[in-house]
């Protein structure tokens, strides 16, 4: 029996370690994960120098882990584990109740807050165009009772305030617009983002701190354009059991023209080649660009925008207050924005940051320049 | 490289093994010291060299010392010196560096930012004690360059222990038996310090990190020793774990090394504890240090002298930074008040209160041992006796209830229950639930590294 036992260990030991080798060499490379939604690792190339700086074994390892066989199952089966041992997060995202999960909202540095506002006021100052500011909470500040008992994540409610207090320009109360609805779909279960619902909120908000009338929601007619949404969190949790998100849009593009970056074709305001992709959440304006201009064929004065991905969902609805919309990621955009809204005679400027882009994304500080 | 890391697992120790048991008997020795020089230099490929020199001077001093025995005294000295000289070197320049320039007229000294050889105080010891062993005619020499290569940088135990010395395995490097029974332990033995490292140490060192980054002044009391439990856990089952793979592998190659642990948190008081944690660093130390002192034989000053040289080595030896000296000053005084008095009266009162007397020291030990930061570490002591804020918090509740589960099995595995239980088992019971535990065991731990976003190597310092 003994004989026997010794041998199955040493062959079912040999045998695990031999076919892991042998799937790694003979299955194709995968070159993109759909799940996590990232470009995966490929084979470095041998230099002699990477060999001496430590990039070539490193870069071994790195590809060795992003094409390990059946990649997608060992992942899964290491969050299942977890959720068995009774954790309640994996990887930073808490498994929450009615199949949510949520990134945990990390204390940001001391100094961010200060100086990003900073960067704020020196931009109200600095220019003719009336600012205003509003801060977009994430999920783990709105949906607390969702979270799991006794949470620990970063209180964005005394960050905002605190912010809003030192900022020297008009304030969009989202949180609170945000808060009063969190019954509803207001964010995605698996996505960082806010639902185009939730972005209706928060736009009625902004629209109010800048002195324009919301459009009624009941002015709108929603289109689900996909049920088969699995976004961010989903991808860097590594849960694989809740139920998908669905998209959808309020907003008729009619008559509406966008021109990205310094093209001279416009391009769409819902771009539905992107629902066949992982990231469909850029099916709004087909996602992440330096600089964009929307001419909405409505009367009205010109609007500037700082966005990150938040404003997306949320521009549509500002179609109907200006005639021209400008929109700049200032993590691409490398100008000065004083000068931008000078030379394009902007009369409003909307700094439009999702709290943690705010506190910790460098090129906020380009705010001032 | 790292024993927990898909490359060692799945390319490493397959191609490693394959050859190993392909080639003829007389080359397994010569392919040994070739993957051990690939899975030293991994990381940083120049420090082979240094590899390559460590292991050149021992080897020719130990055929030096060897043909003039009582007269190679200068020798021997030379090789400690140089063999130290190099640790010191890599290791406490820099720290030496950073102190003594706020000294003015030293202020020319700049810390040269090195990165540490993996392992080089490891190895560095292993080494070292050959030479002294053919001084003290403990030991034949070696005059097989390869087979006194392959002893030093023999893979299983270079980077994390235990410290074999030479003598432990001499006969093994020029005949070595495997047998089945003997590969099949080695199996078992490296997927158990596989388990312990990335399933249990790991688990629970997302839970310290969490901690460690907090400000120790904002901490309750429970999360403080929350915390500080979990990191005396983490580097337990980490480094216990590291020392199983080691054994392990040592078995499948046909070496036996020596026990390393032996279930420290069972000790009854500080004397006992270091007889079970990290026994070849305690027991070289005694050997080649304490008892060349003078050891107990001196009278009590003496010896009080002699623990106390040792504790602030032992301590240093973990790393170069204030906090690891003072660690080993800790330890130091806690030896020297149970030797004087505390010894004796802790075996006069019940078992529990002399273990729980131990384990707390300990915890306490751990938290000088992992906070670098004198400002931090100081804050943390505090937090565990209310300095900092309350008693409770909804933190310490929220990361209890996350982590019962795993705090149970730890502690758990902690002590001898779950071996014993498994050998009350029924041989046939045994014998099947064995290699399904071990593949499971294997599964899971694939399944971490696979999502490997949490996979620390403690012992950079070491």
């Amino acid at each position: 029996m003994k004989r026997f036992t010794d041998l199955t260990q040493i062959l079912a030991f040999l045998l695990f370690l031999a076919l892991g080798l042998v799937l790694l060499i003979v299955l194709p490379r995968r070159t993109f994960s759909q799940q996590e939604n990232r470009v995966l690792a490929q084979p470095p190339r041998f230099r002699l120098s990477d060999l001496a700086s430590g990039a070539f074994t490193q870069g071994v390892e790195d590809c060795i882990t992003d094409q390990f066989p059946l990649r997608d199952s060992w992942i899964s089966l290491k969050s299942r584990t977890e959720r068995a041992l009774g954790k309640t997060e994996n990887n930073n995202v808490f498994f929450c109740r009615e199949d949510t999960l949520i990134t945990r909202f990390s204390e940001p540095e001391e100094t961010a807050a200060a100086s990003a506002v900073r960067a704020v006021n020196t931009l109200a100052e600095g220019t003719k165009a009336r600012v205003f500011l509003a801060l977009i909470p994430s999920s783990a500040a709105v949906w607390q009772d969702r979270l799991p008992a006794h949470a620990n994540t970063a209180d964005q409610e005394a960050l905002i305030r605190r912010i809003y207090g030192e900022a020297e320009c008009p304030a969009a109360d989202v949180l609170s617009a945000l808060t009063e609805h969190r019954d509803e779909e207001i964010y995605y279960r698996t996505d960082h983002h806010w639902t185009t619902l939730g972005a209706y909120y928060g736009y009625a908000a902004a629209a109010r701190a800048m002195g324009l009338t919301p459009a009624p929601k009941e002015s709108f007619q929603p289109v689900t354009v996909t049920e088969k949404f699995y976004g961010t969190v989903y991808s860097s949790s590594g849960v694989r059991w809740v139920k998908p998100d669905s998209i959808s849009r309020w907003v008729d593009p009619e008559g509406v023209t966008v021109y990205r970056d310094d093209g001279e074709e416009p391009s769409p305001v819902y771009d539905e080649e992107k629902l066949a992709v992982k990231d469909k959440y850029a099916y709004f304006f087909g996602g992440n660009t330096p600089r964009m201009v929307i001419e909405t064929g409505q009367a009205g004065g010109k609007l500037l925008v700082l966005r990150d991905s938040y404003s997306d969902c949320e521009l549509p609805f500002f179609f109907s207050h200006y005639s021209e919309i400008h929109v700049l990621d200032l993590r691409y955009f490398r100008k000065s924005v004083r000068e931008y809204a000078e030379d394009n005679a902007i009369d409003d400027i909307l700094i439009n940051y999702s709290l943690s882009t705010f506190l910790s994304d460098p090129s906020v500080f380009l705010l001032g320049t | 490289m790292l024993f927990s890391s898909l490359l060692f697992l799945f390319v490493y120790l397959p191609v490693t093994l394959a050859v190993y048991f392909l080639v003829p008997a007389r080359w397994r020795n010569l392919w040994l010291f070739i993957v051990n020089l690939v899975f030293y230099g991994w990381g940083e490929p120049v420090y082979i060299l240094l590899m390559v020199f460590s292991i050149t001077l021992n080897y020719a001093s130990g055929l030096v010392i060897a043909r003039r025995r009582e007269k190679s005294r200068t020798v021997l000295t030379l090789c400690i010196v140089l063999n130290l000289a190099l640790l010191f070197f890599f290791k406490y320049y820099d720290f030496l560096a950073e102190n003594l320039r706020l000294i003015p007229f030293l202020a020319f000294l700049t810390p040269l930012g090195l990165r540490l050889p993996i392992g080089i105080s490891f190895y560095t010891f292993q080494a070292m004690s050959y030479p002294i062993d053919v001084y003290r005619g403990r030991v034949e020499p070696q005059r097989n360059y390869i087979r006194f290569g392959t002893f030093v940088a023999l893979f299983p135990q270079l980077i994390a222990g235990p410290i074999v010395r030479y003598r432990d395995i001499a006969a093994e490097l020029s005949d070595r038996r495997i047998t089945r029974a003997s590969f099949a332990s080695g199996v078992r033995r490296f997927i158990q310090g596989l388990g312990k490292k990335v399933l249990l140490a790991n688990a629970i060192g997302a839970l310290w990190d969490v901690y460690k980054a907090m400000d120790p002044s904002a901490l309750s009391v429970a999360d403080a020793w929350l915390g500080a439990v979990a990191f005396t856990f983490q580097i337990y089952f980490d480094f216990s774990g590291y020392s199983d793979m080691a054994i392990g592998l040592g078995r499948m190659l046909g070496f036996e090394f020596p026990e390393n642990f032996r279930y420290p948190y069972l000790a009854d008081s500080i004397t006992d504890f270091w007889r079970r944690w990290h026994i070849t660093l305690s027991s070289w130390f005694r050997d080649y240090v304490y008892i060349p002192l003078g050891g107990n034989r001196k009278g009590l000053g003496r010896q009080l002298l002699n623990l106390l040289i040792v504790w602030c080595l032992t301590g240093i030896w973990h790393g170069a930074s204030w906090n690891y000296l003072l660690w080993g000053l800790y330890y130091a005084l806690l030896l020297m008040l149970e030797k004087a008095f505390l010894l004796r009266r802790l075996d006069r009162g019940p078992r529990w209160i002399a273990h729980l007397y131990a384990l707390i020291l300990v915890v306490i030990g751990w938290v000088i041992f992992s906070l670098e930061d004198l400002g931090r570490c100081a804050g943390y002591l505090a937090a565990l006796f209310g300095g900092g804020e309350g008693l409770v918090s909804s933190v310490f509740l929220y990361y209890l209830r996350s982590f019962a589960p795993t705090l149970v099995i730890l502690a758990l595995c902690a002590t001898p229950l779950p071996r014993r239980i498994f050998d009350r088992l029924p041989e046939k019971v045994r014998g099947c639930a064995s290699p399904i535990l071990m593949l499971g065991c294997l599964v899971l731990v694939t399944a971490y590294l696979v999502d490997g976003s949490y996979n620390p190597f403690l012992y950079f310092r070491f």
